[in-house]
């Protein structure tokens, strides 16, 4: 098999892909084939990494046109065809490069963020949303002396969304983030949804409606795409169809008043 | 302006390293109204603390024991000492077994989302060692909920952040730590950061084994940072193996997955910890079970390429789904096996280091000016042996009281003055130029390789002295081969082999101290295990391995223990 890796670094003119031949062993990862390349081949090829276990979110990328963590994607099921993901397309993420699925696998940067050397893309837009939905944990009364109460089933309805690793994932899927660049995106807006649903924040309607903007909650078009590309079953695009329920429960409530 | 003039950071206090340990004291230092900043190689949610999983042990008494004694701060010291072998600092012991349900409590405060009994109150499960359902948990992500939770407290501060920075040496003037000179990995420059104070709070040391359950980048670039500047290691020789990491890729499977029931089973279908542990079975420390199945693999009773099975599916598929929904996941992902259809392959993997920078009560090496805690440090709550759900407790509880130690101690350390910074910065400027003009010789990887194999074989689960004598000669002879270690990359920014290539200097050092703290220990204690001296004792070895750098080379004396709540006794589970 062969891995197609995009290549751009400060000073050249354009990226280029580079090939790189291999054997892959049953359960190689894509991480796994990158650091053979990094160690035996190129040393120069960057990318970022860190638990190798899905968990810290560093490595996500563009695998054969579909952001995914590196580390939990295996050589072996992508060339045989069995982990595609049809995600609702558009341009930023099917750009012409050629490759053959059966014999090679395609490694690019996320797109959305501007590339600062390989696969490495810088996250300060990703991460200048998330620190807009302000996503601090504010309870209106004061600390008790043991814990706050929750139920069980309240745990079960945030764990939905404090799953989320912020690995970009979602971002770099979501067609309208590609069209949009103040849309807020699926992680950030399922991080403020989990401050919503928490029955021990103060600010939960308040909250609510930081976000009922265009750029916001409305700027959502449904393509689903998040839901489908999170590597820990995070569901953007129900926290943010909720909230919008919510709203207009809020506003009609308002009208009636 | 001249474009390389050195660029030097001041703060009152520079903590190095992102995760639980370091935001947390950022946190304290913020409150206090000083001026401190996170260095970190990694961004902060990457650090490896988000990977824990079982959960933070504290006396909260949610769930009661078994007996009509409701749990408390004394049994859970009375635990960790014995699971330590009797080498915790009991000092040290109290104070953590103390100040872990507040803390507990502080990260709910902060909106962590734990998960919760019936009652509402913080749900509590058994794990190994304990004597009661201690240990608080969020599903099999604790780590990650605790870590993103006081991420946004520190983000809400605006606390600086120097991102994917790596410490390349300390600054030490006049017998001081004033600092670090660390090099932005992005661009390749160089930076100073001038601090009244600096705390260490990098992790462990996990990746110079060949299996270990750590981050890929747990390469113990603190502990290497502060004993190449002077300060002394403790206890290395005591690292941790993980009773069950994943075949294959050593990926942890939570103690937590025997907490709720799992069982352990060699191919012949038996549980063989009924032989080694009739009182805890699967749930006693993990060096008794890591043994335990070491033993059971080596006599022919595990499966082909060295595993035995973790067996969860009588649990069934509803609890295995709430209650270990992350390892499932790990399970399907990484070996392609559903723990609810099928036992999960493990082994055992190194997870975790015992030793580490050697610090007092307040967190303070004896460099002035330089503090380390979490598990970087050595404060020596988990002697000779770490109890599952203590190492998260100690990240969030020294984070925090190591900090308030160093708000109170700074009066005594006036702003840095003169040019040591710009000096620091200028000799490792040139010391990366080097590096990078380097040509020939072979590739660091391969060291790196050849290093791990060795610390696994050599200075594994089960050691002796011509293992560890030939383990030793082979860390020496690679030191000597990497000086002609040479990277094909000559660029500056986005250099991650340079990066590879300092922290493997490190890891060539720590490797050597592990080893000749091991050979040291003539003894068998917690994680020590040594064929030539089987049993423990206190009478030669109830003290602290201490490894001071001199000219001679690494020196190793040994300091008693702090005792004085319990007396050693034999331990049996």
């Amino acid at each position: 098999m062969r891995l197609k890796v995009f290549r751009h670094r400060q000073g050249m003119s354009e990226p280029r892909y580079d090939t790189f031949e291999m054997e892959a062993a049953p359960g190689m990862t894509v991480l796994s084939a990158l650091f053979k390349i990094q160690e035996e081949f190129d040393d120069s090829l960057a990318f970022r990494y860190s638990c190798r276990g899905a968990v810290c979110g560093s490595c996500a990328m563009l695998i054969n046109k579909v952001p995914r963590l590196a580390c939990r994607t295996q050589l072996m099921p992508l060339l045989a065809g069995e982990q595609e993901i049809s995600l609702s397309g558009y341009p930023a993420i099917g750009g012409p490069v050629s490759w053959d699925p059966k014999e090679d696998v395609l490694v690019e940067p996320l797109p959305h963020l501007p590339v600062i050397c390989d696969l490495v893309v810088d996250m300060t837009r990703f991460f200048a949303f998330y620190r807009d939905i302000d996503p601090v944990f504010s309870p209106l009364d004061p600390d008790p002396e043991k814990e706050r109460l929750m139920d069980p089933s309240d745990v079960r309805e945030l764990e939905l969304y404090t799953n989320c690793i912020l690995c970009g994932a979602c971002f770099a899927a979501c067609p309208v983030d590609a069209k949009n660049p103040r849309f807020s995106g699926p992680a950030a807006l399922a991080s403020l949804y989990r401050f919503c649903i928490d029955p021990r924040e103060g600010r939960r309607i308040e909250r609510l409606k930081t976000a009922d903007t265009p750029d916001g909650w409305w700027g959502c078009e449904f393509h689903a795409n998040c839901r489908q590309v999170c590597p820990r079953g995070v569901p953007p695009i129900v926290a943010i169809g909720q909230a919008r329920q919510e709203i207009k429960k809020q506003r009609k409530e308002g009208e009636e008043m | 302006m001249n474009v390389d003039e050195p660029v030097i950071h001041t703060h009152d206090v520079l903590i190095i390293g992102g995760g639980l340990t370091g935001l947390r004291a950022a946190l304290s230092v913020f409150y206090a109204g000083l001026d401190g900043a996170v260095l970190s190689k990694v961004h902060p949610l990457r650090s490896h603390s988000v990977a824990a999983q079982g959960g933070m042990n504290a006396s909260l008494a949610n769930v009661p024991g078994e007996g009509s004694v409701p749990d408390s701060w004394e049994m859970h010291a009375y635990d960790t000492v014995k699971g330590s072998d009797y080498l915790a600092d009991q000092d040290a012991v109290a104070l953590m077994c103390r100040e872990a349900s507040a803390t507990v409590r502080e990260l709910e405060h902060m909106g962590m989302v734990w998960s919760r009994l019936d009652s509402g109150r913080i749900a509590q499960r058994p794990f190994g060692g304990a004597g009661f359902p201690r240990t608080c948990y969020a599903a099999d992500r604790t780590g990650h909920n605790a870590l993103h939770t006081l991420y946004q407290q520190v983000i809400a501060r605006q606390i600086p952040v120097y991102e994917e920075f790596f410490a390349t040496s300390l600054i030490v003037a006049d017998g001081r730590c004033t600092g670090c000179t660390a090099i932005e990995i992005m661009t390749g420059k160089m930076h100073g950061f001038s601090a009244r104070a600096t705390l260490l709070a990098t992790g462990g040391f996990g990746r110079v084994y060949s299996r270990s359950t750590n981050a890929l980048i747990n390469t113990g670039d603190g502990q290497a940072l502060a004993f190449v500047a002077g300060a002394p290691l403790k206890d290395m020789e005591f690292v941790q193996f993980h009773p069950t990491s994943l075949f294959g890729t050593n990926i942890l499977i939570t103690e937590g997955a025997r907490g709720e029931g799992g069982m352990l089973l060699n191919r012949e279908g038996e549980r063989f910890m009924e032989r080694y542990a009739p009182e805890s079975l699967d749930l006693a420390p993990r060096d008794v079970v890591a043994r335990a199945i070491e033993t059971e693999i080596a006599e022919g009773r595990g499966f082909e390429g060295g595993y035995v099975h973790l067996d969860l599916r009588h649990l069934g598929a509803d609890r295995i789904r709430e209650r270990l929904p992350g390892i499932r996941q790990i399970a399907i992902d990484f070996a392609g096996v559903d723990p609810i259809e099928e036992p999960v392959p493990i082994q055992p993997g190194q997870h975790y280091a015992m030793g580490g920078i050697d610090v007092g009560l307040d967190g303070a090496a004896s460099l002035p000016g330089l503090y380390a805690a979490g598990e970087c440090a050595c404060i020596s709550v988990h002697g000779a042996n770490r109890l599952g759900g203590n190492s998260l407790l100690e990240t969030v509880v020294f984070g925090r009281l190591v900090a308030d130690a160093i708000v109170r101690d700074l009066p005594q350390y006036t702003v840095p003055q003169g040019d040591d910074a710009e000096r620091a910065v200028s000799r490792e400027d040139r010391r990366i130029d080097d590096i990078l003009k380097k040509r020939g010789g072979e590739k660091a990887f391969s060291v790196k390789k050849e290093l791990k194999d060795i610390m696994f074989s050599r200075f594994g689960i089960f050691r002796n002295a011509g293992d560890m004598e030939a383990g030793l000669t082979a860390i020496t002879r690679l030191q000597d081969r990497f000086r002609t270690v040479s990277l094909s990359n000559s660029e500056r920014g986005v250099n991650q082999a340079l990066v590879r290539y300092l922290e493997l200097e490190g890891m060539l050092i720590l490797a050597e101290v592990v080893a000749r703290g091991a050979l040291a220990r003539k003894e068998s204690r917690g994680s020590h295990t040594r064929a030539d001296y089987p049993k423990r004792d206190d009478d030669r070895f109830l003290a602290h391995t201490i490894a001071s750098m001199s000219e001679r080379g690494i020196e190793i004396s040994f300091r008693p223990v702090s005792l004085g709540m319990f007396s050693p006794k034999e331990r049996a589970y």
